[in-house]
């Protein structure tokens, strides 16, 4: 192997591993978010007690796993595909397909979500908004910062896809996807 | 139809092709809206202006409260399947009814209609099913054909049955559209229709298809007996049994019935009705003794990559629709369905065979953020009921998803169905219920009232 390619597979592990931590530690917000929706709706009906903050911070909570935890799906394989003939195509079909997906269908649309996102989001950085609602949350810019997150963790995901498939297209050693085994995702 | 509308036909072609290529749906839909705005914008008939609403489109997910039901739902099915919970459910169902001729298959039905109800996702739910059922089902002496096709039909049937998730989704991109729709035809005075709606709506119909294959079960059992024997699993005890029904069986039903009372009873919203599914269900595993950090592990992230599945193709999408209604492509589909001749009754039929077909290769998900936004608006101008249209759109897919030979659920129960049994087996199992789907869609087409009526009676 080539320095070449032995530094890009380096690339791509270390772009694996840093997106598995972050979507490993950001889906702990989905049992913090369960939590806090559960007490914000025993302390109405119970209580009739009600903060507007203690609501908008489940749904931030929401939010927060989406923008963040994209790349991390796209890394397991989380995201489905039509597979009819992907599924028992060769190796070297499913090589291509991901490798110019990525290239004509995903960066593309990173590029111009990032072009039309950054603005909006500095936009809220220059006034450091706060949220419209009254009793709402302060750090409106923090919230919407995590399109930022967004598209640039799915950007080095996608190197990664990229490094791989484009190996595999030629090494015929390409998994379905790069990550982790998947776990099973059952019920749900 | 001018060179605007021409392009927005080319990329719905283009984006049928590339996503059957076998790429990311999520990813594939905004890939083409992008691509096909750069070319619309170099023949000058689109304006990228309109991709200035890209960033409010993203905020409004992330700031949709309704949305944070999806995955408090998918949590509580995740954590009742991960702990055991439906499993145990399963079998104690079985026990209970296994000595009667035909006590298996129903069993399955119930359990199909309960577990079903928590997550709404087809693949899981049969699958789970098949794993645990098929195996008894076999060695009970069942025959194959009417076991898999049981189980194929009872693990659909969460698509319809509320609380489903796929019901969330498409009950919040009915209701955007319906007032959008009527406020366009000058109607400023319409009854608002909500995700409560649907899943009112949903309850009779459902309860219907589950009536339908229970009477199906029990004429199997009277007819061919030798089909589906009565079983007796020699370890059970009866007062051993009637513990584990109190113990197993009341517990789930409770939390199901309560969170689906008390949406229907208006005490919550969809989403506190979830977070206290979501949280009952940690609470039943814990008293159970099979919560642990692992679990709840597991739990978080299946949740997670679900969640992300999902709002990954709500943002694809959006950004393709973008782009489509940017170039008029709504327009030219709104055309073509309202000069159907005979009017608002054809173009349905049209669009109910349209989405029957298109379940073949897509998802509910996929279905209801693709298909619906494209087709619903102009169905939504004519006298048709956002209820009536979802609950059909239901009942419709789901039986796509179990017709042979494409239906996801038969892919499904292949994969854990023993080699011995042929696939044509399977797809033979299966018509009877498929059958059976086709009445109760007929009836429900027939009389609107099965799905309207509780709607109106509990919200007026």
């Amino acid at each position: 192997m080539s320095a070449l390619s032995t530094f890009l597979t380096r690339l791509a592990d270390n772009i694996d591993v840093i997106n598995r931590k972050i979507g490993h530690a950001i889906a702990w917000l989905a049992l913090t978010m369960a939590i806090i929706t559960f007490t914000v709706a025993t302390l109405r009906y119970g209580f009739s007690v009600g903060w507007v903050w203690l609501q908008e911070t489940y749904v931030w909570m929401h939010g927060t796993i989406i923008m963040v935890a994209m790349a991390y799906t796209l890394l397991v394989g989380g995201h489905v595909r039509v597979d009819i003939f992907y599924r028992s195509a060769s190796v070297r079909y499913r090589a291509a397909v991901d490798f110019f997906g990525t290239l004509f269908f995903l960066l593309p649309s990173l590029y111009v979500i990032a072009k039309y996102t950054i603005p909006y989001v500095l936009l809220s950085w220059e006034r450091f908004e706060v949220s419209q609602e009254v009793g709402g949350l302060p750090g409106l810019f923090l919230f919407k910062s995590t399109m930022i997150a967004f598209f640039s963790l799915l950007t080095l995901q996608a190197v990664a896809i990229l490094i791989r498939s484009g190996q595999g297209f030629f090494t015929l050693n390409y998994a379905r996807e790069a990550g982790e085994t998947f776990e099973g995702d059952g019920g749900g | 139809m001018d060179s605007a509308h021409v392009l927005s036909m080319v990329m719905l072609l283009a984006v049928c092709g590339a996503m059957l290529a076998g790429f990311q749906v999520a990813f594939t839909l905004a890939g083409v809206g992008v691509l096909f705005a750069l070319v619309g914008q170099s023949m000058g008939v689109f304006d990228m202006l309109f991709f200035n609403a890209l960033p409010s489109r993203f905020f409004g997910v992330m700031t949709n409260e309704l949305l944070v039901a999806v995955p408090l739902f998918v949590f509580m099915g995740v954590m009742l399947e991960k702990s055991k919970i439906a499993e145990e459910l399963l079998t104690t169902m079985g026990q209970c009814f296994g000595a009667l001729r035909g006590g298996i298959g129903i069993s399955v039905t119930f359990v199909g209609m309960l577990l079903a109800a928590t997550t709404g996702i087809v693949g899981a739910t049969v699958v789970t099913m098949g794993l645990l059922s098929l195996p008894t089902m076999l060695r009970a002496k069942y025959d194959p054909k009417l076991a898999c096709g049981t189980i194929c039909a009872a693990g659909t049937l969460g698509q319809i049955i509320p609380p489903s998730v796929v019901l969330v989704l498409l009950g919040d991109v009915l209701a955007g559209m319906y007032s959008e729709a009527q406020m366009s035809i000058g109607n400023f005075l319409f009854d608002p229709f909500s995700v409560i709606d649907l899943f009112a709506g949903a309850i009779i119909p459902g309860l219907l298809l589950v009536g339908l294959y229970l009477i199906w079960q029990i004429t199997v059992a009277v007819f061919r007996p030798a089909a589906s024997p009565a079983y007796f699993d020699v370890d059970v005890g009866r007062s051993h049994l009637l513990q584990q029904v109190v113990k197993v069986l009341l517990p789930p039903l409770f939390l199901i019935i309560a969170v689906l009372g008390s949406i229907l009873g208006g005490l919550a919203t969809p989403t506190e009705a979830a977070s206290f599914g979501a949280v009952g269900a940690m609470l039943l595993a814990a008293f159970r003794r099979t919560l642990n950090w692992a679990i709840l592990g597991e739990v978080v992230r299946s949740t997670t990559r679900i969640s992300c599945m999902v709002f990954g193709i709500l943002i694809g999408a959006s950004i393709f629709s973008l782009t489509f209604r940017g170039l008029g492509g709504d327009e030219v589909v709104e055309g073509f369905l309202l000069n159907l001749p005979g009017g608002s009754i054809t173009a349905l039929v049209f669009v109910m065979i349209l989405i029957f077909l298109l379940g073949f290769i897509l998802e509910f998900i996929e279905i209801v953020f693709i298909v619906v936004p494209i087709i619903a608006p102009a169905l939504l101008k004519t006298d048709i009921d956002p209820v009536w249209l979802g609950v059909m759109i239901g009942i419709n897919l789901q039986t796509s998803f179990m017709t042979p030979p494409f239906g996801w659920s038969l892919f499904y129960i292949r994969g854990v169905a023993p080699e011995a049994i042929k696939t044509a087996d399977i797809y033979r199992g299966v018509i009877p219920f498929v059958i059976l789907q086709l009445i109760a869609l007929c009836i429900v087409a027939y009389f609107p009232a099965l799905a309207t009526w509780l709607p109106d009676y509990l919200f007026g």
